[in-house]
């Protein structure tokens, strides 16, 4: 893949998210999380969230718990991080989301499964429309997002990468 | 007449590394089983001389399998082979019923110097 | 990477006991020069630490994954390359190295057995020389690039914490150039019981 500007190289860790502007690239490898990818095509920005659980809920109910962990916090934090540093209104948005796949089968119930279905609801309440979704089966995801083009390159074991 | 030995233990290889050592010292290796519960069909099917056997299983663990083949045959010889090398699982084993045990990782001489003593020994 | 050194020193003892017991079962089984080695041992924030094996060279790997359940609940994952597996295999069958070539039963069943001895020699440590009483689980395979393995592995141990202490361990076949790494990871209600250890120590 060519790299022919001085855009950034970004890489999200678990519960994390990371936001750029054209011509970052933003990348992370997704097992049972999953990976929202919210572009603007007008400006050319986005950014990549990695959830780990679904409904904040879950957790601690003081209100000190990483945001970024959860698909409804963490959405409403992607959103707040594009609003105010890159001017991106929802209303300018669409959504990819990658990952949720079973990896650990015998150690671990299918969180990947509720992991999709918790962010999926939360887009839908946004109504920010999901116009790619790659997500399940056994094998990890390993996905490049480029904010030139708004283009996904993903990459899974026993499959041709593809781009979406 | 060669003595007959069921091999049972989740893991092929060690399956194979048994199988090998057994067979190069005169024994017939009389089936392999990769759990408990096939484990005790194969007993019943097959009646073998010796049973090796492992501890940390799926479906169903080697001390459960000893006392499901104990109920078969109490004069069964079990030898035990696992990782788990502490007192309580042991002890445990052999107040079930095994003949003896074998730590892993394992060396061939004390495997066959355990097989013999336990095809030796009475009951 | 957070990566203080303040380790409690009951961890740091229980952690050289036990990959130095893990050592010599390798080095039995192996042989042709097998070692772990402890590497570090460290607390680290979740995101960190797998945004760093994300920015790696992600290579495929099988792995197994063990619990070990118990007094203080820990886990357990040991990965090498595919390719590194034939090896394994034909050394613990003491077959000519290059005799398996695929990710065969045996391949597969050398990583597994391995995750068992060497999670076995871990919790047998504990048994005998600390009184923590732990069983292994049998272990699970897993074949998927390492980045992702290490992320299953984290999310699982961490249970939901933001921070998880870390035992990195390199796991060496020297005649044969293989290293790679081996992790344990006490959950969070373990690390307690670890730091109440010291007391006694």
């Amino acid at each position: 893949m060519s790299d022919s500007s001085a855009g950034k190289r970004l890489i999200v860790g678990i519960g994390d998210l990371k936001a750029g502007k054209s011509p970052d690239e933003i990348v992370t490898t997704l097992g049972s999380c999953i990976g929202i990818i919210l572009y603007s095509a007008k400006p050319k920005v986005g950014g990549l969230l990695h959830i780990m659980m679904g409904y904040s809920s879950q957790s601690s109910k003081d209100g000190n718990f990483k945001k970024t962990k959860y698909a409804d916090t963490g959405i409403a934090e992607l959103l707040s991080v594009l609003k105010q540093e890159y001017g991106a209104n929802p209303g300018d948005l669409a959504a990819k989301v990658f990952g949720g796949a079973n990896v650990l089968q015998g150690i671990t119930a299918d969180i990947g499964a509720v992991n999709y279905s918790a962010a999926r609801q939360v887009l839908e309440s946004y109504k920010i429309p999901i116009v790619v979704t790659k997500v399940g089966g056994h094998k990890g995801y390993r996905i490049s997002f480029k904010l030139e083009t708004g283009e996904v390159l993903c990459q899974r074991l026993g499959e041709e990468a593809r781009v979406y | 007449m060669p003595k007959r030995i069921l091999i049972v233990d989740d893991a092929a290889i060690i399956r194979m590394k048994l199988r090998k050592v057994l067979t190069e010292n005169g024994y017939t290796v009389a089936g392999e089983c990769a759990n408990g519960l096939q484990a005790v069909e194969k007993y019943k099917e097959l009646r073998p001389d010796l049973v090796t056997l492992d501890i940390v299983m799926p479906e169903m663990d080697g001390l459960e399998t000893l006392e499901q083949i104990l109920l078969i045959d109490e004069a069964a010889k079990v030898i035990m082979i696992t990782a788990l090398d502490q007192r309580d699982s042991l002890m445990t084993s052999i107040r079930l019923g095994a003949t003896d045990y074998i730590i892993k990782p394992f060396e061939d001489e004390r495997v066959v110097s355990t097989v013999q003593k336990a095809l030796e020994s009475k009951g | 990477m957070d990566k203080t050194h303040k380790v409690d020193k009951a961890i740091e003892l229980i952690a050289r006991i036990s990959i130095d017991r893990a050592s010599q079962s390798f080095s039995k089984i192996i042989k042709s020069g097998a070692k772990i080695e402890l590497e570090s041992i460290f607390y680290s924030d979740v995101t960190a630490l797998t945004e760093e094996a994300i920015s790696l060279k992600d290579e495929e790997v099988i792995g197994a994954f063990v619990n070990l359940a118990g007094d203080a609940p820990f886990r357990f994952l040991f990965y090498v390359p595919v390719p590194a597996s034939f090896l394994l295999a034909d050394l613990i069958l003491k077959n000519e190295p290059g005799t398996t070539k695929e990710l065969d039963e045996y391949a597969k069943s050398a990583v597994q057995e391995l995750g068992n001895i060497l999670a076995s020699s871990i919790s047998n440590t504990f048994a005998k020389d600390f009184d923590i009483k732990l069983k292994v689980t049998p272990p699970v395979l897993v074949t998927d690039l390492a980045s992702i393995l290490l992320q299953e592995y984290i999310i699982n141990a961490a249970s939901g914490k933001d921070r998880v202490l870390v035992i990195k361990s390199a796991f060496k076949v020297i005649k044969f150039g293989l290293e790679t790494q081996m992790y344990i990871v006490p959950t969070a209600e373990s690390e307690r019981i670890l730091s109440y250890l010291e007391n006694f120590l």
